[in-house]
């Protein structure tokens, strides 16, 4: 939290040469795809407009591929688009999708629960030194005070399981854990003061759903948290509601979330809403061992039981 | 019969939601055996605690319930075979969560009890409630129910007060 206090460098963790290099991989491999008809479409990133940042694209011809890129701003996870409600992308046929480590735990997940298969879709992975924090000036090259949080303590920059790995990971620093030590403030707190850190946080939620949209777990077509009658969830943004979203999210993805921290970069709020994904992955590894990982696990901890599981809360 | 009745000053308001088959004959059970408890408790019924989604419990303490009892079949009698195998671990999951934002866990109970257990479900009942009577009402989730542009806090006019008495 003491953001002031610490003081960041400035050095760029991957030289330029790193990017280019993943960048062409990408390209590369993605020209190939298409001009064989292997896939209808590359899911992708391509620079945006302003310097520093970057849109996803679907690219549909060699040419599109050509665009392609990797870059710090790469943020988005592709996964999302991914998903059965994801009518219009999946309509395409077989698509390839370029994936960091990240991302790549979504799209396992994805594949675990059934929402694609993996003969669907042609993966390229990429060898990631890490993206942009939400706030990062992107002036800056990728560097201790602009990489994003998640990739402060991130374990899956090498991909494994994909059908290409895209550059070679660069030689990186450890980072500062900021993520882990703040979890474990929190977790240190009474219950009085994390109910007060919690509250305020929520309060100040302004029920855009960002997060909700940008997650590729969130794929029902029916959310829980917007039906009435009966109403689960009081839909307008007071902080009531707002307590009651965050929970039933939080409960939503447990055991399913695969870190890649997409609600908390899209929340226009600033509210630390890995905090809590990390939370419930770290009791669930706890409780019954699991850890979602780059390869598809057939059931989630909370889709299977054993019959010998703790029941020391239970009298 | 009658035990002499306690007049106390705070009287907590504990919802059960049990699963129909076990907890909820076992609580019929007591009745019909003239068992005495607390009448502080109110009873929801559901087909399976595996049909008991956690927003429920927490829709419980948000609609005022100063103690949650959740109860359902000893693992192994489900008559759904694991209804209550995959309830345990979504409980277990959701109480850590709960924890997590600061939520007292001494309001929240869950337990198994069968249809032939009228004397369990008697003392499950008797224990939540007299251990919420002694931590007394669950504010953090009133205050978060009327926090609002004005905050609870503020609370001026008589219409006002017993509004938020009323919740
Ligand atoms: S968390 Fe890891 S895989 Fe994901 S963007 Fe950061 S460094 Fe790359
Ligand atoms: S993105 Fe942020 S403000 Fe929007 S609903 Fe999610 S938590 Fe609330
Ligand atoms: S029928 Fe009682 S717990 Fe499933």
């Amino acid at each position: 939290m003491n953001k002031t206090a610490r003081k960041y460098e400035s050095a760029a963790l991957a030289d330029e040469g790193y990017w280019t290099s993943v960048s062409q991989a990408i390209r590369q491999e993605a020209v190939r795809l298409l001009e064989q008809g292997a896939v209808a479409g590359v899911v992708g990133y391509i620079a945006g407009r302003r310097t520093g940042t970057a849109m996803p694209v679907v690219a549909a011809t060699p040419d599109q591929a050509k665009e392609l890129i990797f870059s710090p701003a790469c943020v988005n996870n592709l996964a999302l688009y991914l998903t059965k409600a994801k009518k219009e992308v999946r309509a395409k046929g077989k698509l390839a999708i370029v994936a960091k480590g990240c991302d790549l735990r979504a799209l396992a997940g994805l594949l675990g629960e059934s929402q694609l298969k993996r003969e669907d879709v042609y993966i390229i992975g990429i060898a990631c030194a890490g993206v942009y924090g939400a706030h990062a000036d992107r002036s800056q090259p990728l560097c201790d005070a602009t990489i994003a949080r998640k990739c402060r303590e991130c374990t899956v920059r090498e991909p494994t399981d994909t059908d290409l790995v895209a550059g070679t990971l660069p030689a990186l620093p450890a980072l500062e854990p900021l993520e882990a030590q703040e979890l474990a403030r929190l977790e240190a707190m009474t219950p009085q003061e994390r109910w007060a850190f919690w509250k305020e946080h929520f309060s100040r939620c302004i029920r855009c759903l960002a997060c909700r949209q940008i997650c590729p777990f969130c794929f029902c077509e029916q959310c829980l948290c917007d039906r009435n009658r009966p109403q689960s969830v009081e839909t307008t943004p007071r902080p009531a509601g707002n307590t009651a979203w965050h929970i039933v999210r939080a409960m939503h993805l447990a055991g399913r979330c695969g870190g890649c921290a997409e609600c908390e970069r899209v929340c226009p709020m600033d509210i630390p809403l890995n905090l809590l994904n990390r939370k419930m992955a770290k009791e669930l590894k706890e409780l019954y061992d699991y850890e979602a990982g780059l390869t598809p696990q057939e059931k989630g901890p909370l889709t299977e039981y054993k019959e010998d599981d703790d029941e020391s809360f239970i009298k | 019969m009658h035990t002499d009745k306690v007049k106390h000053d705070f009287e907590p308001k504990i919802v059960a939601l049990v699963c129909t088959w076990c907890t909820y004959a076992g609580a019929d059970l007591a009745g019909t055996s003239r068992m005495q408890y607390p009448p502080n408790v109110r009873v929801v019924k559901f087909p399976c605690t595996g049909r008991i989604d956690p927003v429920f419990i927490l829709r419980a303490f948000q609609k005022g319930a100063d103690g949650v009892l959740v109860s359902g079949c000893h693992p192994g009698d489900c008559h759904y075979m694991a209804g209550n195998f995959h309830a345990r671990r979504r409980f277990a999951a959701f109480r850590k969560l709960l924890e997590f934002v600061g939520v007292d866990l001494s309001r929240l109970q869950f337990s198994w009890v069968s249809a032939a257990e009228g004397g369990k479900w008697v003392e499950m009942v008797t224990e939540l409630t007299e251990r919420v009577r002694q931590l007394g009402p669950l504010t953090e989730f009133r205050e978060l129910e009327l926090a609002e542009q004005w905050s609870g806090a503020t609370l001026t006019t008589p219409e006002l007060k017993e509004a938020y008495q009323a919740i």
